[in-house]
Parts: structure tokens; C-alpha cells; sequence
């Protein structure tokens, strides 16, 4: 689903080239739940927004879906975003003048659908999200678990072949907290695939499978051992 | 792109769109206004005399000494004689006033001499049996002054032509069935035979108090022989006017120095007197004009500030529209569509705003009814104003790349 090959993001100053992501590897399959993981400033969203074609790269191979994309054009990118790319952001990203509906259906007005197939889109996503009663709120009159339950809708809406998630968690206590990730858990047992951006270890743990960062490069987990204790005593304590 | 969520989106910004409406709107109603005052005024100064103006100049000659009118007379005829002379010269004569002159006599005239309203007004000009042919004025019905019908007249006399020659909208206002001449008609009181009639020939005044009877003129068979002084009107052959106009004063001062004929504006053009006879109506059209540019600037400047401090605000949320697969193409034409939509609003108010204010002006002013033409063209330069001021923050908004979605504020 998502193949990344030796792939580096260089973010160069007249004086300084910084390298965000160097000979960065990572193979993500169809159906498979990652959370990606490292200290801040490891390149964690870097490889996230290049993930989402929000960014391109500066050496390497990226194939999503089968797809190299480094030759796309902007446009290209776009259609890809919108069909194949559903994203969830820690700060939510609602749009806060447009209510929960149009929010959720702002993907697919740029897919070009037509307006009863985005209201059933619309109000299925909502339904799953248990916010169809809400669907006239806008999000200044919800809270924040309910908004990242839009964003998950909006992001639902579209049956995107890969679901993208920022700190999905990172504005929210610990009880919506919950109530979002067990979303996504259901989502992904449902056969979506979801590759998640964390550096809190219980979430971490939650994932099948974890991808550690660390300056930009994929490293064992082991190579970080507080990380790596934190996530295997999650584990241990998780009721699963 | 749908305008449902642009129209919900501008609903939580009702102050900022309603303010550019209105100044939309006001502008609007104002440009409108001002473009039809515009071309009124340009179509106004336009308008024909029906003299052979680019052949023709005025001398305004004044005597020194107080002459008696006897002795003006004779004086005047031999300065008559010596510009009819004059090589280059078509043909002279001697009015008391000409078309666009600023002011002259104008009186009524009436079909009954008990009649106690006039039935129509007409401008006043002396003239002999030069006047027609100097003028360059073709009769199109009845004959010109017969040389024994010309007699000299003081400001004193009383004017009772026996006969004279009209304008065909003075003739047509007379006597509708289109057979003035050899009517009589009552002028000054006392009765005067049309015996001819010519197409056009422009009142002295283009001024609104002269708009009545603006082509409605009379000429009588008179030459004003007064002490203070009078008009010659000269024409020259054609090409000859410069040299002729040189030429003329130099003559008259030579058969008669006793004379004033100021260097500034005693010897003037046809060109220079249409340009006085108009400077109030080219200085309100300019003046239209740049009130109208100002406003118009002043829209435009509002709108890119406006769109450029939305953009500005928004910037997050066009990255999130951008991840959320919108292309810059999308972006640009929300922008656009806003701004068009606004536009739309405001075109729409000020459309019932320029109509409020024309009638506000027709019955104030006795201006025209605004033209719809010029409605639909200050609708369409306000639609285009706006759609190419925002096109710039339009652009630049196009330009937030996705990844401004996962910015922190």
C-alpha cells in the first residue's frame, strides 16, 4: 500500500541543508494498523505529510498504491489526495465556518460527486461516527472528541485506501482520547488501513505493528529503550 | 464549484461582506449616475450650430467715441464692405449676438397677437442678406432678406420686423403641418411674415436656461447699429482661415482705427468659441470621470484588502482544503466565486440605488431618465472591477501548499 525506498526530505538554507528523512525505508501493507513513533523532531510529520503527498520529497522512491508519485504534478497529487487519502489532524482542521455536514462534505464536492450520493456519504460517515444528530453543528458547538470524530467522518467519507492520522489524540483528554482510538480501532478492523503518527507509547501499543524514528531514519525499537518499555508495559496492561 | 457552503461561509462574516457590498453598491449607484451625466454632457458639446464652423471666425468690434447710431451704422457697413474685400474672404456679415456666443435676445412668439401665452420662445439674430450665405446656413424653403429689407436698429428701437426668416424646429413648433412660410406671426407684439426657413441653427446659449428653444431661432433682417459695438462674422475660403484672421483686424484698423478689438478675445475662432461655450460641460464631464476613477480605485483597493486579509485568516483552512484534495484551480475559482457572489449582492442593491437616486435627480434637476444601458455597462465594469481585484489574493491563496494543514497556528 505505502513503499518508501531510500528516501530523504533535505530542507536547505543558503547556509545549512538539514536533512529531515535520510535513506528512509518503511513498507506499510494493505489492511495493516502502524503507528510511527520517535522523539519530537525525529521527522515523524515529515514522513506524514510526505505519506499524504501534502510534501514532496528530495531523493528516494515513494509508491502509493502502486503508484511512484515523486513525478506527479500538482494536480495529480491533489486527485490522489482526494481519493486514496483520508486525514485525520491532531488540532482536527474543521473548517469552522462551514457546519459538520458541509464539513465532511467538503472532500467530496472536489471529487466532482453528485449531491445525493455525497448526502448518503455524508450522513453514513456521520452515523458511524455518532454524530448524525449533530450534523447541523458547527464545530465551535462541539467538543473536542466530538470534532475529531468529524474529522474522522470527513475522512471516512470518501473510502480512502489509507487513513493518515497526526496525533490523533494529542488535544484531547484521556477519556475522548479513548473513544477516538477505539474508533480507529474499529475502522481498521473494518480493513482499513491506517498509518498513525504517535509518540505517546500507549497509543503505540495499540498498533500492530510500530516504526520508530529517530533523526529521520527508521531504527529498532530497541535503540530507544524508555520508548521501548513504555510500549511493551502498554501493551502488557492493554485489556486486549 | 456549489455556492451553498461559499454562501454559509460569508454568513459568519456578515460585516466584512456587507461592508464591501455596500461600497460596491454605492459605487455602482454613483458610476452609473456619473457615466450617463458623462455622456450627456459629451453628446451636449457635440451638438451642431449649423455654421461652417471650421471656416469661420467672430471679430467683436467696439467704437470709440460713442458714435451716434447713424454714424455706427455707416461705419459698420464700410467695415462690412472691407471684409468682403479681403482676399480669402467667402463672405462677412454683422449680428448682434451668434450661436454659442454664451448670451443674446431671445423672446416669444405667438400665432394671434391677443394670444397670452407664447407658443414658442426663439434666440434672436440680427442679420442682412449676408447672414445666411456667411453663416454657410442653406434655406430650405422660401428666400433670403432682399438687400431693402435690412434696416439699422438701436438698442432703443422697437424691434417689429416685417418679415423673417426661422429655423425649421422654430417653424415645425409654429406651424406643425410644416407650411410656415408665408405665415404671419406675432413677434415683440407686432405681426412678421415668415418668409423663409432654414435647417439648423443653434441657439446663442448652451446653457440650460437657453435648452427650451435650443434650436428654435429667428433671424430678423436688422443690423444693430449701436455705439458700443458688434459682431462681424466672417467666413473664410476654405484653408484661408489662419491667414484671414490675421488679415481681418489689420484691415479694419487701417479703414478705421477708431475701434477696440481686444487682443485677446476680440478675434476668435469657431474652434475657441465652441471650447469656452463648453468648458462647464467638459469640466463636469472630467470632473464625472474622476470622481468615478477614484470610486472605482477605492472599491478595487477595498476588495484586494478585504480578500487579501481573509486569505490571510484562512490560510490554515486552505491547506486543510488543499490536503483535502482541492486543487489550486479550486482554490482560486472559491475566491473568485466569493468574490462574485458578494459582487452580485452589491451590483444588485446599487442597481435599485442608481435608479433611486436618477429620479431623485430627474425630478430635482430635470436630468434624464437614467438609460438602462448605462445600468447594465456599470454593473458589468463593477462585476470586473471586482472579479480582477481579487484575482492577485486569489492567486496568492491558490499558492498555500497542502502541507500548511499540519501547522501549528
Amino acid at each position: 500500500m505505502l513503499k518508501m525506498t531510500h528516501l530523504s526530505k533535505v530542507y536547505r538554507t543558503e547556509v545549512v541543508e538539514t536533512y529531515a528523512l535520510r535513506d528512509f525505508n518503511i513498507n506499510v501493507n494493505e489492511g495493516e494498523f502502524v503507528a510511527v513513533t520517535g522523539p519530537s523532531g525525529s521527522g515523524k510529520t515529515t514522513f506524514l505529510t510526505i505519506a499524504g503527498l501534502l510534501e514532496t520529497f528530495t531523493g528516494g522512491q515513494y509508491h502509493l498504491d502502486g503508484v511512484e508519485v515523486s513525478n506527479l504534478n500538482d494536480n495529480e497529487r491533489s486527485k490522489i489526495r482526494n481519493e486514496k487519502i483520508g486525514f485525520i489532524f491532531q488540532a482536527f482542521n474543521l473548517i469552522p465556518d462551514l457546519n459538520v455536514f458541509d464539513n465532511v462534505e467538503v472532500p467530496l464536492r472536489y471529487r466532482g460527486m453528485k449531491a445525493p450520493e455525497r448526502k448518503e456519504r455524508i450522513m453514513n460517515a456521520l452515523e458511524r461516527v455518532g454524530l448524525a444528530s449533530r450534523a447541523k453543528h458547527y464545530p465551535a458547538e462541539l467538543s473536542g472528541g466530538q470534532q475529531q470524530r468529524v474529522a474522522i467522518a470527513r475522512a471516512l467519507a470518501g473510502s480512502p485506501r489509507l487513513l493518515l492520522a497526526d496525533e490523533p489524540t494529542g488535544n484531547l483528554d484521556t477519556q475522548m482520547a479513548r473513544g477516538v482510538m477505539e474508533l480507529l480501532e474499529e475502522i481498521h478492523r473494518e480493513g482499513a488501513t491506517i498509518v498513525m503518527v504517535t509518540h505517546d507509547p500507549e497509543l503505540a501499543a495499540r498498533a500492530q505493528r510500530n516504526v520508530h524514528i529517530i533523526d529521520g531514519q527508521v531504527v529498532d525499537l530497541a535503540e530507544d529503550p524508555r520508548f521501548h518499555q513504555a510500549v511493551h508495559a502498554a501493551r502488557a496492561n492493554s485489556p486486549a | 464549484m456549489d455556492i451553498k457552503p461559499i454562501l454559509s461561509a460569508l454568513r459568519r462574516h456578515k460585516a466584512g461582506t456587507v461592508l464591501i457590498a455596500l461600497q460596491i453598491a454605492l459605487t455602482l449607484a454613483i458610476v452609473c449616475n456619473a457615466l450617463f451625466i458623462i455622456q450627456q454632457r459629451l453628446a451636449h458639446l457635440s451638438e451642431p450650430t449649423g455654421v461652417d464652423e471650421a471656416n469661420t471666425f467672430v471679430i467683436t468690434n467696439e467704437w470709440v467715441g460713442s458714435p451716434s447710431s447713424q454714424r455706427a451704422d455707416a461705419m459698420m457697413r464700410e467695415d462690412l464692405r472691407v471684409l468682403r474685400e479681403l482676399p480669402g474672404v467667402a463672405d462677412a456679415t454683422s449680428s448682434n449676438s451668434f450661436p454659442l456666443r454664451g448670451g443674446g435676445w431671445d423672446d416669444g412668439i405667438k400665432l394671434t397677437p391677443d394670444q397670452v401665452k407664447d407658443t414658442s420662445g426663439a434666440a434672436v439674430y440680427f442679420g442682412d442678406d449676408h447672414f445666411l450665405n456667411t453663416l454657410d446656413i442653406p434655406l430650405i424653403a422660401g428666400r433670403n432678406f432682399r438687400p431693402e429689407e435690412i434696416t439699422a436698429m438701436d438698442v432703443r428701437d422697437r424691434l417689429a420686423p416685417p418679415v423673417a426668416i426661422v429655423t425649421k424646429p422654430l417653424a415645425d413648433k409654429l406651424f406643425p403641418n410644416g407650411d410656415a412660410v408665408g405665415k404671419t406671426v406675432y413677434f415683440v407684439g407686432n405681426p412678421t411674415t415668415i418668409i423663409g426657413e432654414v435647417e439648423l441653427l443653434q441657439s446663442q446659449s448652451v446653457e440650460r436656461w437657453a435648452s427650451a428653444f435650443a434650436w428654435r431661432s429667428i433671424i430678423v433682417p436688422k443690423r444693430l447699429a449701436v455705439s458700443l459695438g458688434v459682431f462681424y462674422i466672417v467666413r473664410a475660403q476654405p484653408g484661408q482661415l489662419d491667414a484671414v484672421m490675421r488679415a481681418a483686424p489689420e484691415a479694419l484698423f487701417k479703414s478705421n482705427p477708431r475701434r477696440i478689438i481686444n487682443d485677446d478675445d476680440g478675434v476668435q475662432s469657431y474652434a475657441t468659441i465652441r471650447a469656452k461655450a463648453y468648458e462647464g460641460d467638459r469640466g463636469m464631464a472630467l470632473l464625472m470621470g474622476v470622481i468615478c476613477l477614484v470610486l472605482l480605485a477605492i472599491t478595487a483597493a477595498g476588495i484586494v484588502g478585504l480578500t487579501s486579509f481573509w486569505v490571510g485568516q484562512r490560510r490554515k483552512q486552505i491547506g486543510v482544503r488543499r490536503a483535502l484534495g482541492a486543487t489550486q484551480k479550486d482554490i482560486l475559482r472559491y475566491f473568485m466565486t466569493e468574490n462574485f457572489l458578494i459582487s452580485c449582492g452589491g451590483v444588485l442593491f446599487g442597481a435599485l440605488l442608481a435608479i433611486a437616486i436618477n429620479l431623485w435627480m430627474v425630478t430635482r434637476f430635470e436630468m434624464h431618465r437614467l438609460s438602462l444601458a448605462y445600468l447594465l455597462a456599470g454593473v458589468l465594469i463593477l462585476l470586473l472591477l471586482g472579479q480582477g481585484a481579487v484575482l492577485a489574493p486569489a492567486l496568492r491563496a491558490s499558492r498555500v501548499p497542502p502541507v500548511e494543514a499540519t501547522r501549528s497556528v
